[in-house]
């Protein structure tokens, strides 16, 4: 594929930057010149998606299997594209490379309908030159409205008005709704054969300048060639986002075969999906081109590709399995995937099913936008998964990533139903964790993730498994509580999206719970070998969709295999979004020997729903566990659970638990009344519910000290830190010493028993807590004080080691401040740290000291307004630095792995500052933040500057990170920049705060607006910070609109304009629809410093070679599809120089469109100088709500038209205006300035 | 050097070493003996006839004859030695005289000649004593085997290992104290050393040098040195488990054979450490078929066309 940069349009736009541009312009430098992709299209209608395509007709066969046709369409698309470079001699003396720099798609189309005249297809950020229908040319229309999302400069700040018109640019362009952004005019002499139904080919040639989004490259910045300097590229995005890497149809559930093709420099590695099928040089020999074949009909959104110069390893277990890192990583990724094929193994077996293709390939790349992010046949992970046979902590991790990452590979590229795979690939990987690292893990798994989706619903409201939308409109939005709407991913917040994958892989293990696992793995056996037949019925595509997964089809297969009916499950779960939340409480009924349990529930606030239906709970009594199972109805709370034990406990006999074993208990504490021991309420979490039960201390502690089930241990040990007693401290510190317990309980119980001791400060007997026992546990017998050498063979005591310092540094003695003790021995045990004899690494373990460190801090008791200086620094302060400062520069000389140990002091830094020990400063950190760092390390290093920003409410700082967000190489920094500040605001929608003005309004709008186009993800992000600062409605701090004040924000000022009236009249309106955003986006940049960064390469070309050429069609109205024939404006003049243009450069892109056209198209987003309240709120009204738009002929030269800002000038330029439109009329054939129209080529100078 | 007091005091101690010398016992007497030399020197001259005779000439051939009789002693001593004697007999005497060009024969005549003078004795002079040799620990008496006859044993200081330095300090809590504060102060003299040398960054606006950080360099390929294990921590890896190692590359061998004939032989090929990969790669090459490690094909010529 492409990717060549044209630095002619880029100069146009960035004069200044020509030099800059070749640092950034690493395609060229990889060179990696041509793809010929083959496409093939299903048609809709066919897939269980029930979205359908409307419009778009067409269906799928493999143009593979078609054999012949294909080979010698290779060949000649290369001559092809060669003879028409050699015309452009411009192009060859920029770059200085070779000539075909550009990328073809070849799509072959099997109509299914009559009437096919246009195609729809999805591309952003591609330069495209030329369509071709059946070797005919093709005149195409190129517009995105998801550019930029608001057109008009209004006043509306508002985010509900945002978030309406984001969904419906998003939805204008939905593959799945038969949109897209490049539509093509079949040519009518194909009409007839297409209704027919025959076979159309499309053969798209295009080029990707710049692309922001999409495609990734890293070029680090030092000597040598490309390939000895690491420099690599990858595609990534989030969700469906091809289309920013090549035109398709970008959407999961249209399936086709491929054949894709990349020629690199002959150092590079290209991996791509589906087999290689040969590697074959170019005839200069400095180039080779990657052949892959992919014959499982695959969606666009799960193609790859990865370009590098990578290290090759073949699996040594599974030789169709292939590895590829950096280079020097070599040892790391043999470690590191050396259990690969215990991963396989499992999934194959428990589905019994072989994994769908017949090669599988993992690709380590650095900047990576997610951990692991899979596609067909191949997975993308972040190459700081990678590790050594030192490092501990990591490795259960990288296990994990991997884990899901082939949990993925079965299931997740079928999409359809999101929910559906993403439950099912999430479960399957739940059982995964549950053979290799044990039920206890996986228990705790399930909690913790069941905790994590019950706080954010309730938090945010509810995440809904399956959506249905009835008509599309506002009113019907099923999630009216969020600030974005869920109808597509590229809507959905990060954080949601998240949740939403929890969600659905609990809702999974939900219906194994109904159903059995037995029959939950023999409907994935189902569905996957339905699958793999449909996918080798080459011939017959319709039967294609069978590989897509819908909910009914699901369902459907699950009664079929278990004849167990989960309506009732499903409707609760997935057609409905929310938790439960139960309250409870019981007493004890003596003379009944009767339990009476009362459970409530919480249904009306937000993120919880009604629950009706079965209800375990489990009673442990004297004689035994005994499991009810009670009926959760409308109006019973009440439930009398009778008790078997009758005998009372003088009889001293062994106490029988759940799971069979016999214990001894001391009964002393309990109740002589009551049989009961402890009460768990949904003890198999079959229920995604919070529950808050109510039960004495003492019984916490039985079901703590002895109830087995790591959820109910960690369960207890929450409940007790309510109850600070010396009998939960001896609880606790049973269970820390207690060996064969799970070592993330007795972790979590350092925690409880650090804030115990903390509320027993003042009846605390003895040493401060765990002291003792961490000395038993690690230090010398000889000398209590010292620890022992490192040794960390045993993980479950290493990471006990590792957290018990942490917890303790959070004690507090009655002054509230940290024992002097406890700090001392945490700097004794850094002073003799040794870990010269150890196998591990140590560096998690320093960490954690640092960390324990940084607990141990308390604010500075100060006077106001004191300087912070080195002479009135606290002594334990001192000695808290002394360490920091050492081993922050100890890592400079020997880094740890992952700098998790610069990580841990840049955030204890920023403690002593905001606890005032050490005068607060961002210099620090904003040096740890550049790009050049390791990635943690930035990520810590912003992070206390977003914390810093807030307690100094600096706007510099806030700027510094807002810029970063704008301009940082890397996807997941920015992405983490706002994900930190969301999480951390400066200030938010209820605090007042000098930060908040209309500047930062208008940069953060702009922000999401435009300036993030080029990622789903990162405007999600915005929109959610917008959130968090300003709230759905207008921003409080912008002036009100009754003022009639009007902004200005090209010319960054508000004006005061009563009298607007004229100006109506006069100037042009500027509510230019959704469809044009690339002339407003790239306009913006060039007139306005807020502006978001430009979209190159958006080429809007028209091409008519037939005779009835210079007939526009150009949708204006995304929303409800209307079309404005254009063909009266045409003037025939511009008509001819258009062909002798096409003469000259045929392959050039930016071909005149007429004038009048080129007003329409450059009607830019930027409003006059003043406006009023009655127009934009009228605009939006139409923008929103009717779709109806008004176009205005306005001319493009803003700069000239900057300067008549007061009214009474408007005549004159409308005067002016009218000349430069003869002129332009005159100069038709000329380019027209619109950086948009494509006309790269020429240059610069004429655009001014 | 160029201290002038310095030289001063340097010659008054010479001065006073000399000063001691000169009053010794032991100079008093050889001072006797030279003078008895110097009598004979002047016997003889007077016998061969000379009158008088200058004090350095006198002095001269006094030096020759000193000279001459130590040679003699020196010569006699050797003779005797080397015949397993520690006293000189005549005969070693004799044959030391042969050596050095004397006819022996004539020394009975020259000696009983007439006119020979008679020199009075030498004045009585107390032979130097040799200082006690300082004597550490306790002589060794000899075994029963050995006759009384043969010498003694020398000090045992000469024979035996006399530790010179003290003891060292095995208490465990010391070491630790010790190796710790060791790896603290070499830690915190490299960084210091290193934040004075470079470029810093400091926490505190008023005292720079203060807690100095070393300032942070953005490098082009972070990851690189945060993924990858040090040096330092590779070879203490290489220390703590070199047995381990030892099986890795047995195994590693083990499986490079077997990987023709069994399948199951590539189990451990995973475990391979870094050094051994070359060769296992080379023999597997043959075996695994993968895409990616087949050689690039040449163009095809028809493309050119």
């Amino acid at each position: 594929m492409l990717c060549y940069y044209d630095i002619q349009i880029v100069r146009r736009n960035l004069a200044s930057y020509v030099d800059i541009i070749w640092i950034y312009c690493p395609a060229l430098l990889l060179s990696f010149s041509l793809v010929l992709f083959k496409q093939t299209k299903l048609g809709p209608k066919s897939g269980p998606t029930e979205k359908g395509l409307s419009s778009f007709c067409v269906h799928i066969v493999s143009l593979l299997v078609r054999g012949l046709s294909s080979l010698s369409d290779v060949a000649s698309g290369l001559k092809y594209l060669q003879g028409k470079r050699q015309n452009k001699p411009e192009m060859c003396c920029v770059h200085n490379v070779q000539v075909n720099r550009t990328g073809y798609v070849e799509l072959t189309i099997f109509p299914t309908v009559v009437n096919l005249n246009r195609i729809k297809l999805n591309s952003k950020q591609c330069r495209i030159y030329r369509v071709r229908v059946n070797e005919l040319e093709a005149p195409f229309i190129y517009n995105d409205p998801t550019l930029e999302v608001c057109h008009h400069e209004s006043k509306q700040r508002n985010l509900n008005y945002f978030s309406s018109a984001y969904t419906a640019a998003v939805s204008a362009v939905d593959p799945d709704a038969g949109h897209g952004e490049l539509v093509i005019k079949v040519p009518p002499e194909l009409w007839k054969q297409g209704d027919d139904l025959k076979v159309l080919k499309v053969y798209i040639e295009f080029s990707l300048d710049q692309p922001k989004g999409g495609l990734h490259f890293v070029v680090p910045d030092v000597e040598g060639s490309m390939a000895e300097r690491g420099a690599h590229v990858f595609s990534f995005g989030y969700q469906n986002s091809t289309r920013f890497w090549f035109p398709c149809v970008d959407s999961y559930s249209e399936l086709c075969t491929w054949k894709l093709e990349f020629t690199v420099d002959a150092s590079m590695v290209a991996v791509s999906c589906g087999d290689l099928v040969e590697t074959i040089y170019t005839h200069d020999m400095r180039k080779k081109t990657y052949h892959y074949v992919l014959p499982i009909p695959t969606a666009a959104p799960n193609i790859s590709l990865a370009v590098g110069p990578f290290e090759i390893l073949v699996d040594p277990y599974m030789h169709e399995v292939t590895h590829f890192c950096l280079p020097q990583l070599l040892p790391l990724l043999k470690h590191s995937m050396s259990y690969l094929h215990e991963i396989f193994e499992f999934y194959e077996e428990i589905l019994t099913c072989r994994y769908p293709y017949s090669c599988f390939k993992t690709v380590f790349v650095d900047e990576a936008y997610v951990q692991l992010s899979s596609y067909a046949s191949m997975s993308i992970f972040s190459t700081n998964l990678l590790h050594s046979a030192t490092i501990i902590d990591q490795t259960p991790l990288t296990r994990r990533c991997l884990a899901q990452a082939l949990a993925q590979q079965f299931f997740d590229l079928k999409q359809a139903d999101e929910w559906v795979l993403k439950g099912i690939s999430g479960y399957i990987y739940g059982l995964y964790l549950k053979k290799t690292f044990g039920v206890n893990e996986y228990r705790h798994w399930i909690k913790e993730e069941l905790d994590k989706i019950v706080e954010y619903e309730l938090k945010m409201g509810g995440v809904l498994l399956h959506p249905t939308f009835t008509g599309g409109k506002e009113k019907d939005n099923p999630t009216p509580h969020l600030h974005f709407s869920i109808k597509h991913p590229h809507t959905l917040s990060w954080e949601y999206f998240k949740m939403f994958q929890c969600k659905a892989h609990l809702v999974m293990r939900l219906i194994e719970n109904r159903i059995s696992m037995e029959f939950m793995l023999q409907v994935f056996n189902k569905l996957l070998s339905l699958a793999s037949t449909a996918s080798s019925q080459k011939y017959q595509s319709h039967m294609w969709s069978q590989m897509l997964l819908s909910t009914h089809a699901f369902l459907k297969s699950i009664s079929n295999v278990s004849g167990k009916d989960i309506g009732p499950l499903i409707k609760q779960w997935v057609d409905q979004s929310s938790v439960v939340k139960f309250f409870g409480s019981f007493a004890f009924n003596r003379k009944r020997n009767v339990l009476e349990l009362e459970i409530r529930q919480d249904y009306t606030s937000s993120g919880t729903q009604k629950y009706v239906g079965p209800i375990k709970v489990t009673v442990q009594e004297l004689d035994g566990s005994f499991n009810h199972t009670l009926q959760i109805e409308e109006n019973s709370l009440k439930h009398d659970i009778p008790c078997h034990s009758k005998s009372r406990r003088n009889k001293k006999k062994k106490i029988p638990l759940m799971n069979g074993e016999e214990v001894d208990m001391d009964l002393s504490a309990m109740d002589a009344d009551s049989p009961l021991l402890w009460i768990r309420i949904d003890p198999d979490m079959s229920i995604l519910r919070k529950v808050e039960f109510e039960q004495a201390d003492f019984m916490w502690q039985y079901q703590l000290r002895y109830e087995r089930d790591v959820v109910a241990q960690e369960e207890a040990i929450s409940a007790l830190e309510k109850f600070p007693t010396p009998a939960s401290r001896l609880a606790l510190t049973d269970i820390l010493e207690q060996e064969q317990c799970f070592y993330k309980v007795r972790m979590q119980a350092c925690f409880c028993l650090a804030k115990i001791a903390n509320s027993m400060v003042s009846t605390w007997q003895g040493p401060p807590a765990m002291k003792s026992l961490f000395t038993r546990m690690f230090c010398c017998k000889s000398c209590p004080n010292i620890v022992k050498t490192n040794n960390f063979i045993s993980f479950q005591s290493y990471f006990l080691q590792k957290t018990m310092p942490v917890a303790m540094a959070l004690l507090r003695d009655v002054h509230n401040l940290c024992p002097k003790d406890v700090l001392n021995f945490i700097l004794d045990l850094i002073k003799y740290n040794d870990n010269r004899k150890n196998k591990f690494s140590d560096n998690y373990y320093r960490a954690d000291l640092i960390e324990a460190l940084t607990n141990s801090l308390t604010p500075a008791i100060s006077i106001s307004n004191e300087v912070r200086t080195v002479d009135n620094l606290n002594a334990d302060v001192r000695l808290i630095l002394e360490e920091i400062t050492r081993f922050l520069n100890m890592e400079k000389l020997l880094p740890s792995f992952r700098n998790t140990i610069t990580v841990r002091c840049l955030s204890a830094i920023r403690q002593l500052q905001r606890n005032g020990h050490i005068p607060s400063d961002a210099s620090l950190f904003k040096s740890y933040a550049e790009y050049g760092h390791f990635v943690d390390v930035r990520v810590a290093a912003l992070e206390a500057l977003v914390d810093y920003t807030r307690v100094e409410r600096s706007s510099a700082e806030l700027q510094w990170l807002l810029n970063m967000v704008q301009n940082d190489p890397a996807h997941y920094v920015r992405h983490k920049i706002l994900g930190m500040l969301s999480k951390n605001p400066p200030f938010t929608k209820t605090t007042d705060s000098a930060l908040c003005n209309e500047a930062l309004v208008d940069q953060l709008w702009k922000l999401m607006n435009s300036g993030t186009s080029h990622d789903w993800r990162l405007r999600c992000d915005a929109v959610n910070l917008y959130y968090t600062l300003f709230g759905l409605t207008r921003p409080s701090c912008l002036p009100l609109p009754e003022l009639g004040l009007v902004l200005n924000l090209k010319e960054k000022k508000a004006v005061l304009n009563p009298t607007i009236k004229p100006e109506l009249e006069v100037g042009p309106v500027v509510d230019t629809p959704a469809s044009i955003g690339i002339h407003g986006g790239l306009k913006r940049k060039a007139e306005t410093p807020l502006g978001s960064p430009p979209e190159p390469g958006q080429v809007l070309q028209q091409q008519d070679d037939d005779a009835r050429g210079g007939h526009f069609k150009i949708r204006f109205n995304t929303m409800e599809d209307e079309d404005i024939d254009m063909e009266t404006v045409h003037d025939s003049q511009a008509f001819i120089h258009q062909h002798l243009h096409l003469l000259e450069r045929p392959s050039t892109p930016g071909k005149e469109p007429p004038s009048v056209e080129q007003s329409l198209l450059s009607m830019p987003a930027t409003p006059v100088p003043s406006f009023s309240k009655e127009t934009s709120s009228l605009a939006s009204k139409h923008a929103g709500e009717h779709g109806h738009h008004h176009h205005h002929h306005h001319h493009e030269h803003k700069k000239k038209k900057k300067k008549h800002k007061h009214k009474h000038k408007h005549k004159h330029k409308h005067e002016s205006k009218d000349k430069e439109k003869d002129r332009e009329r005159d100069n038709s054939h000329a380019y027209s300035n619109s950086p948009a129209s494509g006309r790269s080529l020429r240059s610069p100078s004429m655009s001014d | 050097i160029g201290d002038p007091s310095l030289l001063r005091s340097l010659n008054g101690n010479t001065v006073l070493i000399s000063g001691k010398a000169a009053t010794s016992p032991a100079e008093n007497y050889h001072l006797a003996r030279r003078r008895t030399l110097q009598v004979v020197v002047s016997a003889l001259l007077t016998e061969c006839g000379f009158e008088s005779a200058e004090k350095a000439a006198v002095e001269t051939l006094t030096e020759m004859m000193q000279s001459y009789i130590t040679e003699i002693g020196r010569c006699a001593k050797a003779y005797c030695e080397h015949t397993a004697r520690s006293v000189p007999t005549l005969a070693d005497t004799v044959v030391t005289l042969i050596e050095m060009g004397f006819n022996a024969d004539t020394l009975p005549v020259y000696a009983k000649r007439s006119q020979r003078m008679v020199i009075t004795a030498p004045p009585v002079t107390n032979a130097p004593v040799t200082p006690k040799a300082l004597s550490a620990g306790q002589k060794r008496t000899h075994p029963a085997y050995i006759p009384s006859h043969f010498p003694e044993f020398p000090d045992p200081h000469t024979y035996i290992k006399t530790p010179t330095f003290r003891e060292p300090v095995s208490d465990y809590q010391v070491v630790r104290e010790k190796a710790a504060s060791q790896k603290r102060d070499v830690e915190r003299a490299l960084t210091r050393f290193m934040a004075k040398t470079g470029e810093t960054q400091s926490l505190f606006k008023d005292d720079i040098t203060a807690f100095p950080l070393i300032a942070a360099q953005p490098s082009s390929i972070p990851y690189l040195s945060a993924l990858l294990p040090s040096e330092l921590e590779l070879q203490t890896l290489e220390e703590t488990d070199s047995s381990e190692q030892d099986d890795q590359t047995d195994s590693e061998n083990a499986a490079g054979n077997l990987i023709n004939d069994d399948p199951g032989g590539d189990k451990e090929n995973s475990m391979l450490p870094p050094s051994g990969v070359p060769s296992a790669k080379a023999s597997e090459e043959n075996v695994i078929d993968n895409p990616y490690l087949r050689p690039v094909k040449k163009p095809k010529v028809r493309r050119k066309k």
